[in-house]
């Protein structure tokens, strides 16, 4: 039942005998209730209970100043359920269609995680960086659920590139944590100097520029974390690892783009991708970590529906195995590790020339 | 990153770094004095000719390594010395003169004219701003050496390396082009993972063909990287035309801006066809303040009507179209207007809602109130009724065909918020404070909401949330209950309606603190911010991943939804209020200099502007064919829609 219909009541009593019949139980909201059972429990006992101490109330036409001026939060059957879903946008000063299947409450009900990072067959040293932290929990308080994944993949001699990988994944996970996972355990959204989540990573993402500039001036590193706030994913990237999304629909979608010189290349027409794959310089990047001060950052926001796989990858992957391959061993394994694993060990079959790393992630 | 490549210590004459020691001398003639530049591979060393032991010739060494790899030595040997031999009969004033070449070492040396000056990007890191009148001189003179080298006969010689580096002024002010691509011969090929790229070189080069238009780029990088002084070393590769010059550098006249922007084009076949086509360009664009004069000619006067523009003009399309009519009310129209089965509505602070004909623009009814109406009408198509506040407190429906009351309610305080019909139910926000939900049809009271401060911006309400700011900063995301779910706090005011992308989830709201916020709309957790300088009154609309909203500081900004980085932005002198509504492909909004402005979405471009005689703050609106807005000049406009 519409979840609407649920809050403000549902018996009809006001309801014009038609009305019921225009709505058929295919306007049933989506994937909010079923995600999350609890929330809807609680507001349909709330509904209840309120609607059953609610005094019925004249119906006729309120003349001037006779409205009732106390709070009275009651729930009342009322009309009926919202008109079918309306994607487009309608400008101000129009009366606004509801839209049935927009708009899920944001909470995935599970994520599970993988994560591998080898060293290759050709390199002696692992450069790449992978970091990983999840967590959830339900309470009445009704907190999403919070997760942090990052691939770093460091580049410079002297062990320099992965001095500067790992210092960057733990920057940015304890300035981020700091700025926007604390206040989200305290439970303190209205301080209106609260950073908005991407200005967050942005903010980190340069804080670790400073930190490989100032410990490792001669190294450098690319970065592509994804930030989870419920079912919302915020991704932020520089370089060329990559982050990918995949799902049943829409097949595989690489969430970010390669700051690459045959990338930009590619994007000019001056290039294919084949020509890239085995271009001299395809290992050129134009924009990376300690590197500049200044620095511009990638980022993103996307939602996560069920069934959707995340994918963060250093090249040492995306290198040798194609996005077909990626996306059938990703969606093929329930067990996002041994896709991971599976992923590391196809890339070390095809001569494992550089580090590989994959943190897969599966909502459910 | 850069390796360091690292070299045999144990000669003497070496340092640490690999470089020739002061006072070696190479061939028991050139005695070195010191590092002019670089290192490693490309080192310059200044030098003393000891041939003239009474004057004190200087030159200049540039040497060069020879590969360890003895197959590829003997290669590379034959080819520096044939390019040696032809870098040895050029005579130009802007090529440093080759006196001499040998081999010592494993290395190679190119002895050459001394130059006293500084490069360009010395120039660059000394100065704050070079003198665009010098720019050009010296764009001209390096299009001439260009030219020379490539009608060299018989084979055109490609510098390839047109950078700043590799450019000196000398004491007398005059450009020397140093450093020919002969140093590339030596550079053997990289694999690591390497950050940085060249910045000046072109698309092509990269695919390994080199001409002489790949010079023109080069140029032009150059050119535009001392102009701009943004350095394209640092940026996306390729990506000069998004450091528009003229946005980096207001001096710049838009003739070089043209001849610069022809030069970087990706296609070759876009560029000048040659460098002396390219200098003639640079010498029609040389500093001329009778010309440069002529340029900023103001636009057209102001008055009642279409007024063209740069980009388009209006005479030819629009011809004297007017008005499809005009609707004058006895005060000022401050909120937008709205319709119903062909008919128009407006609240005018002459307290009034009239209700007036779209065909023909006649007035069918008018409602009064005891104050001033200062929002847009509603209607709910539902029970088909026109619903408004007032200045008075009173929240009324209408019989959208006669005009005649259906019902009120009374708030506790003016009613400045147009009112949001949805799932049968309108809600609104006074000056008390409050948030009301009642009945559409019936003016039912259900519950109201606390804001703790005026609620002036229209509510949205999505499938089980209505989301309201307040003048407090506040914007919270209500049950339909009436109980709060989240809440979020701005800085400043809200007087803004939010939008909600519906199909995202992310709502879109802006506050007096210049900032646009983007929050999950389920959580209220913000996702990002973007900042302008004037408070933010207007409401965003969006069309695919296109956010576009107004701002007191004048401007319309258009930003990518997703990202929040700037797409376009278009500046008027007076702040912006009106929300701005997105219609096939075309943005219209009202501006409180007077101007109704429609633009094109993709780009931003001034299609046309329509001047009416007072401010306008409301949004318009769109239906059957006309674009009707009200204005402060008390005036509700129709305008046709033209494609």
């Amino acid at each position: 039942m519409d979840l609407f219909r649920r809050i403000f009541g549902g018996t009809g009593e006001e309801v014009p005998p038609e009305q019921p019949e225009k709505t058929p139980e295919k306007s049933k909201p989506p994937s909010k209730i079923q995600t999350a059972p609890g929330l809807e429990e609680k507001v349909a006992e709330e509904s209840k209970t309120e609607s059953g101490d609610t005094e019925p109330l004249d119906d006729g036409v309120t003349s001037e100043g006779d409205a009732p001026q106390v709070q009275d939060p009651a729930t009342r059957p009322v009309g009926p359920p919202p008109p079918p879903p309306n994607r487009k946008f309608v400008p101000d000063g129009v009366t606004q269609p509801l839209n049935a299947n927009a708009l899920s409450v944001g909470r995935t009900e599970h994520i599970t995680i993988g994560l591998a990072s080898d060293v290759g067959m050709v390199r002696n040293n692992n450069q790449d960086a992978a970091f990983s932290m999840y967590c959830s929990g339900r309470s009445a308080d009704d907190l999403p659920d919070l997760g942090l994944f990052v691939v770093a993949d460091g580049m410079g001699g002297h062990n320099d590139g992965e001095k500067a990988s790992a210092i960057t994944t733990r920057t940015l996970a304890s300035k981020f944590t700091k700025q926007i996972y604390m206040p989200i355990f305290a439970s303190d959204n209205e301080d209106a100097d609260q950073q908005p989540t991407t200005e967050a990573l942005i903010e980190a993402v340069h804080e670790a520029n400073r930190e490989v500039l100032r410990y490792v001036p001669e190294g450098g590193t690319t970065i592509t974390a994804i930030a989870i706030i419920g079912d919302l994913a915020h991704i932020v990237h520089v370089g060329d690892s990559r982050a990918y999304i995949m799902t049943k629909e829409g097949g595989i979608e690489q969430l970010t783009r390669d700051h690459s010189l045959v990338q930009r290349l590619i994007e000019l027409d001056q290039l294919t991708p084949e020509e890239a794959e085995i271009h001299p310089q395809k290992n050129v990047l134009y924009r990376a970590l300690g590197q500049n001060e200044t620095l511009e950052v990638d980022t993103s926001s996307r939602r996560l529906p069920a069934g959707s796989n995340l994918l963060i990858c250093s090249d040492g992957l995306w290198g040798l195995v194609e996005e077909e391959e990626l996306y059938d061993i990703t969606t093929n394994n329930v067990d996002p590790q041994q896709a991971c694993d599976k992923l590391v060990a196809l890339a070390n079959t095809r001569g494992g020339a550089d580090n590989i790393t994959a943190i897969i992630l599966k909502i459910s | 990153m850069p390796e360091t490549t690292q070299f045999g210590t144990a000669e003497d004459n070496y340092g640490d770094e690999g470089a020739l020691k002061p006072n070696t001398i190479l061939i028991n003639r050139y005695k070195v004095l010191g590092t002019l530049g670089g290192g490693g591979q490309g080192a310059v060393y200044q030098c003393r000719d000891l041939n003239f032991p009474d004057a004190k010739r200087l030159v200049a060494l540039k040497e060069m390594h020879y590969p360890g790899d003895a197959s590829m030595r003997a290669t590379t040997m034959q080819t520096f010395q044939r390019e040696a031999n032809i870098l040895a009969t050029l005579a130009h004033p802007a090529i440093p003169k080759i006196f001499d070449f040998f081999d010592q070492n494993n290395r190679a040396y190119l002895v050459m004219e001394y130059i006293n000056g500084n490069d360009l990007e010395n120039l660059l890191t000394k100065t704050k701003e070079l003198p665009l009148d010098k720019i050009v001189e010296w764009a001209i003179d390096l299009c001439d050496v260009l030219h020379y080298l490539h009608s060299h006969s018989p084979d055109p010689i490609i510098f390839r390396d047109v950078k700043p580096a590799n450019i000196m002024i000398d004491s007398l002010g005059k450009v020397r082009l140093i450093d020919f691509g002969i140093a590339k011969i030596f550079v053997s090929g990289v694999k690591n993972t390497m950050i940085g790229t060249e910045g000046y070189s072109a698309p092509e080069q990269y695919k390994g063909d080199v001409n002489p238009l790949s010079d023109i780029y080069s140029l032009g990088a150059t050119l535009h990287h001392i102009v701009t002084r943004k350095d394209p070393r640092l940026e996306p590769p390729f990506s000069f035309s998004e450091r528009p010059l003229r946005q980096f550098n207001e001096k710049v006249s838009p003739g070089l801006e043209a001849v610069i922007n022809k030069s970087l084009e990706t296609e070759p076949a876009n560029r000048f066809s040659s460098c002396e086509e390219m200098k003639q360009s640079l010498l029609a664009v040389r500093y001329n303040p009778a010309a440069a004069q002529a340029q900023s000619v103001p636009g057209a006067g102001a008055q009642t009507g279409m007024v063209g523009t740069d980009f388009f003009d209006g005479e030819d399309l629009f011809g004297s179209i007017e008005p499809r009519w005009k609707f004058k009310t006895e005060d000022e129209i401050r909120g937008g207007p709205t319709s119903f089965r062909g008919l128009a509505f407006v609240g005018s602070y002459d307290t009034n809602v009239w209700a007036i004909d779209i065909e023909s623009g006649d007035f069918r009814w008018k409602y009064a109130t005891n104050g001033g109406i200062a929002v847009a009408p509603t209607v709910d198509e539902g029970s088909k009724l026109v619903l408004f506040g007032s200045e008075d407190h009173s929240f009324t429906a209408l019989d959208y065909h006669t005009g005649r009351i259906s019902w009120s309610y009374t708030a506790n305080d003016r009613i400045r918020c147009t009112a949001r019909v949805a799932h049968d139910h309108v809600f609104f926000g006074s000056d008390d404070g409050r948030v009301y939900a009642l009945v559409s049809g019936t003016g039912r009271y259900l519950w109201e909401y606390d804001m703790g401060g005026p609620v002036r911006g229209q509510p949205y309400v999505t499938r089980d949330l209505i989301i309201v700011g307040a003048e407090t900063g506040d914007l919270v995301g209500l049950e339909l209950s009436g109980q709060r779910k989240w809440s979020y706090r701005t800085r400043r005011a809200i007087n803004a309606a939010p939008l909600v992308d519906e199909i995202e989830g992310i709502c879109y709201i802006g506050s007096f603190d210049g900032y646009m916020y983007a929050l999950d709309a389920s959580s209220g957790y913000s996702m990002w911010r973007y900042r302008t300088n004037g408070p933010i009154i207007s409401a965003a609309s969006l069309a695919n991943d296109m956010l576009i909203f107004g701002s007191a500081d004048g401007t319309l900004y258009a930003i990518n939804s997703e990202s929040s980085k700037e797409k376009w932005r278009f500046s008027i002198e007076k702040p912006i209020v009106s929300s701005p509504l997105i219609h096939e492909g075309k943005v219209y909004f009202g501006g409180t200099d007077s101007y109704f402005y429609c633009l094109e979405l993709k780009t931003g471009k001034e299609l046309w502007k329509f001047q009416t005689e007072d401010s306008i703050t409301s949004a318009p609106y769109v239906t059957e064919n006309v674009i009707l807005f009200g204005s402060m000049d008390r005036t509700l406009y129709a305008l046709p829609l033209v494609d």
